[in-house]
């Protein structure tokens, strides 16, 4: 069964209907004992971290999540703020700490002083730097759709999959073993982005 | 490199497909026009003057966007509390479009803002020519605000918003082009992207849009309905007009 976390601040219609579209049956997970069993995990996000990393606590997901993605390596994807979490803290409304399962941190979007918008809002090519099963058979450059105001910045880390040059190169696509994250809205980008979500789900158990 | 946006704006009026002219529903039509797949954007809004029943009917079809395009898409129409926008939300939109709303309490703005990220908080502004330059009309532009659409941009990015969306009543409607002067005064006092709105009538308005008017979403309400040419080819045209565009 694919699990949908839902801690309160997501748009996880979208992420359901895109997973039934592609023949999946997903269940929305609002507390820790819920997420038992799950085949897949998928972490949506709309929100500010803080508030995010707090709702996930008070609601027990965090021991949960803990044990079923990084113990028993169930195949985990964030999405968009829910790549964030993953990543070790963020500076968006002050310092908070966040699931620390990549050393990485969240900063805001850096546009390295050229004159670029934040939020950093539309469809952008991402650069794919090594392979993934997430990304198989999406060709390079391809266009998904982006709306953030903070991104994951890994100082050479081995997690990154692909990045997007918007100033500074940020994360577009992260993974660690059976941790895959993207910044980017996969449900939201059009037939490339249900491409790359059926990678995920179709993506045998013990593969990664 | 960010691509330049085409985004299709969808006004109801009791649950109702309109095309619209100068602010009124002018012409009904079906949602068969629309090209979901080559769509970059779907703004939805609320036009009904006395809604009843919650917008059932109008939230229904929102939902129903929602299923059934995987695209990003925005709502509005009476949007006057942080409940309305989560209720919103809830059916399955990923941005909220403020307007009259956030003009009688700006607070609104920011607790948006903190709840759901500024990215979720589209600000739409109204505006109407005036003798000496532009006024902000709130109530579906029947209501003279004595702001001027500038200062409230600026005033809106302050307050958290994450899009601007500049509409012309004059121009609603006319196919006459946009408002190309104000959306790039606004364009360039603002650092959040600007959405122009009202009075595109053909693929050289999307260009003049972008390259004079320096927005960088162009929407559109009316004007493929008019025309059997699609999305498709609007974005063949500004490719080759050196706009970078998604396929």
């Amino acid at each position: 069964m694919i699990s949908i976390v839902d801690y309160g601040l997501s748009n996880l219609a979208c992420v359901a209907s895109a997973c039934a579209y592609l023949g999946y049956e997903a269940r929305i997970v609002e507390t820790g004992d819920g997420l038992e069993g799950s085949e897949r995990i998928i972490l949506p996000g709309v929100g500010a971290f803080g508030d995010a990393m707090r709702n996930l606590g008070e609601r027990g997901l965090i021991p949960a999540l803990n044990k079923s993605v990084v113990e028993d390596r169930v195949p985990f994807l964030g999405i968009c703020l829910g790549a964030q979490l993953i990543c070790r803290d963020s500076d968006e409304f002050g310092m908070h700490e966040g699931l620390g399962w990549l050393d990485v941190p969240v900063r805001r979007v850096d546009t390295l002083g050229e004159k670029l918008r934040v939020p950093h809002t539309g469809w952008d090519n991402i650069e794919i730097l090594r392979e993934s099963p997430l990304l198989d058979g999406i060709p390079p450059d391809s266009l998904f759709y982006f709306t953030h105001s903070h991104a994951a910045y890994p100082a050479g880390e081995d997690s990154v999959v692909a990045t997007c040059a918007y100033g500074r190169p940020l994360a577009a696509v992260l993974q660690e073993r059976n941790i895959f994250a993207t910044q980017f809205h996969p449900e939201k980008s059009q037939k490339i982005g249900l491409e790359l979500l059926s990678n995920f789900l179709k993506l045998p158990r013990d593969a990664v | 490199m960010l691509c330049k946006r085409l985004i299709t704006v969808l006004t109801f009026s009791d649950g109702v497909l309109f095309r619209t002219k100068k602010f009124r529903p002018d012409y009904r039509y079906t949602l068969k026009f629309v090209d979901s797949w080559s769509v970059d954007e779907i703004v939805v809004l609320d036009v009904t003057r006395d809604p009843a029943d919650d917008r059932r009917v109008f939230k229904t079809v929102v939902g129903e966007f929602a299923r059934r395009c995987f695209v990003p898409l925005a709502a509005g129409g009476g949007i006057r509390t942080l409940e309305d926008v989560h209720a919103y939300l809830d059916i399955g939109a990923d941005k909220v479009v403020l307007n009259t709303g956030a003009l009688r309490d700006e607070t609104l703005i920011t607790k948006a803002a903190n709840a759901f990220g500024t990215q979720c908080v589209v600000i739409s502004i109204d505006c109407a020519q005036t003798r000496d330059g532009y006024e902000v009309r709130s109530d579906f532009g029947g209501r003279p605000t004595g702001r001027s659409p500038l200062d409230w941009a600026r005033r809106a990015e302050d307050l958290g918003a994450g899009e601007i969306m500049l509409n012309s009543i004059e121009r609603d409607g006319s196919l006459l082009g946009y408002e190309l002067d104000l959306c790039r005064q606004i364009a360039e006092a603002v650092n959040i992207p600007v959405l122009i709105c009202g009075g595109a009538g053909n693929w050289k308005h999307f260009e003049d849009g972008f390259k004079i008017g320096k927005a960088d979403a162009v929407c559109t309400t009316n004007i493929y309905h008019f025309t059997e040419t699609s999305i498709q080819s609007a974005k063949s045209y500004l490719a080759a007009a050196g706009v970078r565009v998604r396929p």
